[in-house]
């Protein structure tokens, strides 16, 4: 079985990474590294690939980031929910796609499966390390934007279809929110598709985290610094 | 009658859809089902009618642009005249209407209003934003009273995130006229996607299930493997050289000097709709550890037998169980049955043991009109079949 390593030390060296089909979900208020870590996660290390969803970042903008976080850009497919509100005759290339806006769930899991079909079929750029299944890393960010446009149910239904797929391909999910944004009931529920809790708090010294779900590993708040895309916990 | 312009489904539901019906397109999260939608306005624009799209989700130019992309056409230089109320009529109604009931009046008095003045022949609704703005009762309470149902079709496109239970409610309280899911057969790979038709109001339809492909801004219908097999010399390679609109053969002489297939046969044809594909397997014994990997994937079964020779029956059934064909729609070809033959019916189901509602046809694999009947059986039987 392919395990995915985190880039979290804690979590790769007791657990040797995660298993195929985990969910991890970062809960980090507004301003603090809760987006990065959310991204240091995602990186794909070679042979594998990535896919994120984003709903805040224009994945122009999304992709200089990637170049200058040193990731490699060609394993990474974007679906952009935020460039057509202002662009609507944008057209869709091998690597991203673009939906109307980040209500759009019809359109979002059509681009998903668009993707995954061309990373499956050899079409995205060959790995030297070819596994099969591909593995994969699907990212959205983020589910607070998602909640802003759709319903917790329907967005509730949606994820639940959504990391079923991911289980079923031998991927992982990373999925960021606010915590600070919504109510118990919210936070709730999103956790209860996921296996893996990531809480981020910003303090004067500097970031921490502090990970559920992982057996083995202390749930004490570690702080963390994430540097040219990676993650490195201070002790 | 209001034409999908999808070859296969218009023909399953008798040249179309009648005016006046309620359709729904429902669809499974992660599945290429837009076509369906978009394919449909292109038709009916291009006869010259009119359309009104409630299309929440997005502005009107996007959707547009979006239909372009799908289609390579421009829905909106087509004959028919195209109005759309889009995500920003939806902006505007929720932020002036706080109320659901409120909202559900406003929507409703704009879509009558424009079907009236624009004279629409046919409403398409995006109905996702509207059924979560709303709830299901007030959104489907959008669609046409009965005085102005006999003249305008309705068609709507859902994202089912209910599954079944949604799909069974629609059908048992008759809300749509027709129903029809889409669906990705989505295992470890993400490899076909189908499409079922649930139920259909003004025929009497069996639930049928369809892969289909999207390509050149089309849908496809497609059976990506029937397997045809049976004993050596029974006809196969000569079925499928004439079923298929091109195709080709393994064949080497063997030592009693008739043509012997050693790999498969192979052969593409389109027919009624459908762009399919089939695989003779080779009948010698010596090729047995190679059929489970032909049939592998297969959607269905055409087993050719010899009217002249009673004696390959044992080989059938041999072949019968190689190729599982029990879990498989199965259709019986008994070829040459134009020479002086013996081998009747009821011999063969016996032999075989095969279940009763497995057709038997007695053909010559010479003409391509028995032919072409087999592989219908053998479409019909695989588009009923559960999968």
């Amino acid at each position: 079985m392919y395990i995915y390593k985190t880039g979290i030390s804690v979590i790769d060296e007791v657990k040797g990474g995660i298993s195929p089909g985990s969910n991890i979900l970062v809960l980090a208020p507004a301003m603090s590294s809760g987006e990065k870590l959310g991204y240091s996660i995602m990186r794909p290390t070679p042979g594998e690939y990535a896919l994120v969803l984003s709903t805040v970042m224009r994945s122009v903008d999304l992709l200089d980031f990637f170049s200058s976080e040193k990731f490699n850009r060609d394993s990474i497919g974007v679906i952009d929910a935020v460039t057509k509100l202002s662009t609507p005759d944008i057209s869709d290339t091998a690597q991203i796609k673009y939906v109307s806006s980040p209500s759009d769930l019809t359109g979002i899991g059509i681009k998903f499966s668009s993707i995954v079909e061309s990373i499956f079929n050899g079409e995205f750029p060959p790995s030297d390390q070819a596994l099969f299944p591909p593995p994969i890393r699907f990212y959205i960010d983020s589910l607070t934007t998602l909640l802003m446009y759709r319903k917790l149910e329907v967005l509730y239904q949606f994820l639940h279809v959504m990391t079923s797929k991911l289980k079923k391909m031998e991927a992982i999910g990373i999925f960021i929110m606010n915590n600070e944004s919504f109510d118990e009931r919210t936070l709730s529920l999103m956790k209860q598709l996921m296996n893996v809790v990531i809480e981020v708090k910003s303090e004067q010294q500097g970031d921490f985290l502090r990970i559920r779900g992982v057996p083995g590993v202390s749930h004490d708040w570690m702080q963390f610094r994430i540097h040219a895309g990676t993650l490195e916990l201070v002790t | 009658m209001i034409r999908t312009g999808i070859t296969g489904i218009d023909e399953m539901l008798g040249s179309g859809i009648p005016k006046g019906t309620r359709v729904v397109f429902s669809l499974e999260p992660g599945v290429e089902g837009r076509m369906f939608m978009f394919r449909t306005v292109a038709t009916v624009l291009q006869e010259r009618k009119n359309v009104l799209i409630v299309a929440p989700h997005c502005t009107g130019r996007v959707l547009i642009s979006e239909c372009s992309e799908l289609l390579n056409i421009d829905i909106s230089g087509l004959e028919g005249e195209v109005h759309i109320l889009d995500s920003t009529v939806r902006d505007t109604i929720n932020s002036r209407e706080k109320k659901t009931n409120s909202r559900k009046i406003a929507w409703k008095k704009l879509i009558r209003e424009t079907l009236d003045r624009h004279s629409i022949d046919v409403l398409f609704i995006y109905f996702d934003l509207l059924y979560e703005d709303l709830g299901l009762e007030k959104a489907l309470d959008l669609m046409p009273s009965a005085g102005q149902q006999d003249r305008i079709t309705t068609v709507v496109e859902h994202l089912n995130l209910e599954g079944d239970s949604l799909i069974a409610r629609f059908a048992s309280e008759r809300i749509f006229d027709l129903i029809i899911s889409v669906h990705s057969a989505f295992t470890l790979v993400p490899f076909f996607n189908f499409f079922t038709l649930e139920y259909v109001s003004w025929s009497r339809m069996p639930r049928r299930s369809i892969p289909y492909t999207i390509g050149e801004g089309s849908i496809r219908l497609y059976i990506p493997k029937i397997i045809i097999t049976g004993p050596p010399t029974s006809g196969k390679s000569t079925f499928v050289a004439h079923a298929s609109e091109s195709g080709i053969s393994v064949d080497r002489g063997d030592l009693d000097g008739y043509r012997t297939t050693v790999a498969m046969d192979l052969g593409w044809l389109h027919f009624r709709g459908f762009d399919i594909t089939i695989f003779g397997t080779p009948g010698q014994p010596r090729f047995d550890p190679i059929i489970p990997q032909i049939v592998k994937n297969a959607m269905g079964i055409i087993l050719l037998l010899d009217a002249t020779r009673p004696d390959g029956l044992l080989r059938a059934r041999e072949l019968l169980m190689l190729a599982h064909a029990e879990k498989l729609p199965l259709v019986i070809a008994v070829n040459k049955s134009d020479l002086p033959h013996h081998l009747d019916e009821k011999t063969i189901r016996e032999s075989l043991n095969i279940r009763d509602d497995v057709p038997v046809f007695f053909i010559s694999s010479l003409k391509q009109s028995d032919v072409h009947y087999v592989v219908e059986s053998m479409v019909d039987r695989i588009t009923r079949h559960p999968y």
